[in-house]
């Protein structure tokens, strides 16, 4: 479904991802998983077209985005939940998440404002709160819920546990194992072992913008030497 | 004169002042706020706004054909500059933007010149609105009522739309963070490119509105950009309420200071530019929360 080329990216001058070759199947949770500063980030903001390609090639679904702006490529179904989350504070909760709907086709879409309720039913509350006053916690079921209004093809998590409390984290685990089960095709970046792991079909592990190692949450606990190698600190 | 019939005088001349600062500092606030453009060559366009509404009246010999037709022509040229410079110029340092939309105020100042000459051209007041109409014991030009009254309507209609509105919303996000409205699917370049057009037409009409009450002059553009910066100033870049209350403000303060103090209000403004620039240097009402 969304497959990445001997990608080169960085910021400027600074090239930070090297020849990084990454295939998602469809259906399936890939976790990106690595020390920090390896480019998991940057590799997410690559693919959603923030940072323009220097070489290879990005293809989503038989299209060929690697010259495409970030819009089209969010049209063509490509969600996106930051590490910063990045929710908009001067918008309400409720702007938050039909701005995101406007992508939506008008018939038969399978996410609206009720359904994300009932999915984060934290949120339910605080619909017309401003962005601005949510904690970490509701900010980032937002964030997920948002990019679940925009009838998301995948789904790119960056590092959604990032500075939760364990009870939310579990939360947020429940409910992209039943994202999972639906059948979602989701890209996880994380730094939680055991949550990518709990997650993934597939993992990947990067090290300085290369993908240096991939297989199974089962092969990776038994490699004790590439866990070491590229998670150990 | 009554007292009371001076200060309600004042009050009028004021709010219909404001209302002409709050139709230009709109589109210069605006285009700060999503472009992160200072565009010094927005009081040119109000001029052009006042000299192609007065051509188009003479043409037509229809005020209403140069109110509905003199902004369009503005929004044309906006259109011309925004990709012709403002579009290149957006990541050049603000340095580069101020020197080169300085040297625009001077290329539409001889424009001007070459196609209406120097000399300062009135503008009659449609014939429904010539008169003065009576407000509390007073009479004031009707002409006058009706600018303070189309500020107040395209006040409550840019409030309501950048409130109550998917593209108001759109526009709110964009201004706050480019990036993730981006990755949402919205095209804010188009959408900055929408905005920027309306706030061109915004000037245009404050010129043609403006040219039967000051008449249209070669200095009118230069005179009436500092106030509508020190209003953008103060009320906050890129935020509109902050537009609403810095026009009130800055209008109040100019027309009433000249009529109460004469010596001292020309300062005055500039006094409350540096108070507010000391205590709240993000403006009254920043647009970024
Ligand atoms: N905006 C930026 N400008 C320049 N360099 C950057 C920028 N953002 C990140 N970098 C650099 O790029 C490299 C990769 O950063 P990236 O954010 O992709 O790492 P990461 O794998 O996501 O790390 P973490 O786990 O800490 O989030 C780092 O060396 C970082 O310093
Ligand atoms: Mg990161």
């Amino acid at each position: 479904m969304l497959e990445l080329k001997n990608i080169e990216s960085g910021y400027g001058e600074t090239r930070v991802i090297h020849g990084l070759d990454l295939t998602v199947e469809a259906g399936s949770v890939h976790a990106l998983l690595g020390r920090n500063g390896v480019g998991k980030s940057t590799t997410l903001k690559t693919i959603i077209g923030q940072l323009s390609l220097t070489a290879g090639q990005i293809r989503f679904d038989g299209t060929d985005t690697s010259d495409l702006n970030p819009y089209d490529i969010a049209r063509l179904g490509v969600a996106y939940v930051p590490e910063t989350r990045d929710i908009f504070g001067a918008l309400s909760v409720r702007e938050n998440l039909e701005l995101a709907g406007r992508l939506a086709p008008a018939e038969g879409a399978s996410w609206d404002v009720d359904r994300v309720l009932d999915f984060f039913p934290n949120l339910a509350d605080r619909m017309s709160n401003g962005g601005h006053e949510l904690s970490g916690g509701e900010q980032q079921m937002l964030a997920i819920g948002r990019a679940l209004m925009m009838e998301p093809r995948i789904l790119l998590l960056d590092e959604p546990t990032e500075g939760l409390a364990p009870i939310i984290i579990q939360q947020i685990f429940t409910k992209l194992n039943q994202l999972k089960t639906e059948g979602m095709t989701i890209l996880l970046v994380e730094q939680n072992f055991n949550f990518a792991a709990g997650l993934a079909d597939m993992i990947s592990l990067v090290g300085r913008g290369q993908i240096v190692w991939q297989g199974t949450a089962d092969a990776l606990k038994t490699d004790t030497e590439a866990h070491e190698k590229w998670l150990g600190v | 004169m009554s007292d009371a019939a001076f200060w309600i005088l004042q009050l009028l001349n004021a709010l219909q002042y404001s209302m002409l600062l709050f139709l230009l500092s709109i589109g210069l606030t605006v285009i700060f706020g999503l472009l992160h453009f200072m565009n010094l060559a927005h009081g040119a366009l109000y001029m052009m706004g006042a000299y192609i509404g007065i051509s188009i009246t003479s043409a037509t010999g229809s005020f209403w054909a140069a109110f509905f037709l003199a902004p369009l022509a503005v929004t044309a040229i906006g259109a011309v500059l925004y990709f012709t410079l403002i579009r290149r110029l957006r990541n050049a340092g603000p340095m580069n933007q101020v020197l080169v939309t300085f040297g625009l105020i001077f290329v539409f100042l001889d424009i001007v010149r070459l196609g209406w000459g120097d000399i300062a051209l009135g503008l009659d007041a449609p014939t429904a609105l010539q008169g003065t109409t009576k407000f509390l014991s007073v009479s004031y030009p009707t002409y006058r009522f009706f600018i303070i009254g189309l500020g107040l309507v395209v006040m409550a209609t840019l409030m309501t739309i950048v409130s109550r509105t998917q593209i108001g919303a759109m526009i709110r996000a964009s201004v706050e963070n480019d990036d993730m409205a981006a990755a949402m699917g919205i095209n804010v370049g188009r959408l900055f490119f929408a905005v920027f057009c309306v706030g061109c037409a915004l000037a245009g009409l404050a010129g043609v509105v403006a040219a039967p009450v000051f008449s249209a002059t070669t200095g009118m553009g230069i005179s009436i950009l500092i106030p509508t910066l020190i209003v953008v100033v103060i009320g906050g870049l890129g935020s509109l309420q902050g537009a609403v209350v810095g026009s009130l403000i800055v209008g109040s303060i100019e027309t009433i200071g000249a009529a109460v103090l004469p010596g001292v209000a020309s300062i005055l403004i500039y006094v409350l530019l540096a108070v507010i620039l000391v205590v709240r240097p993000a403006g009254l009402i920043p647009a970024r929360v």
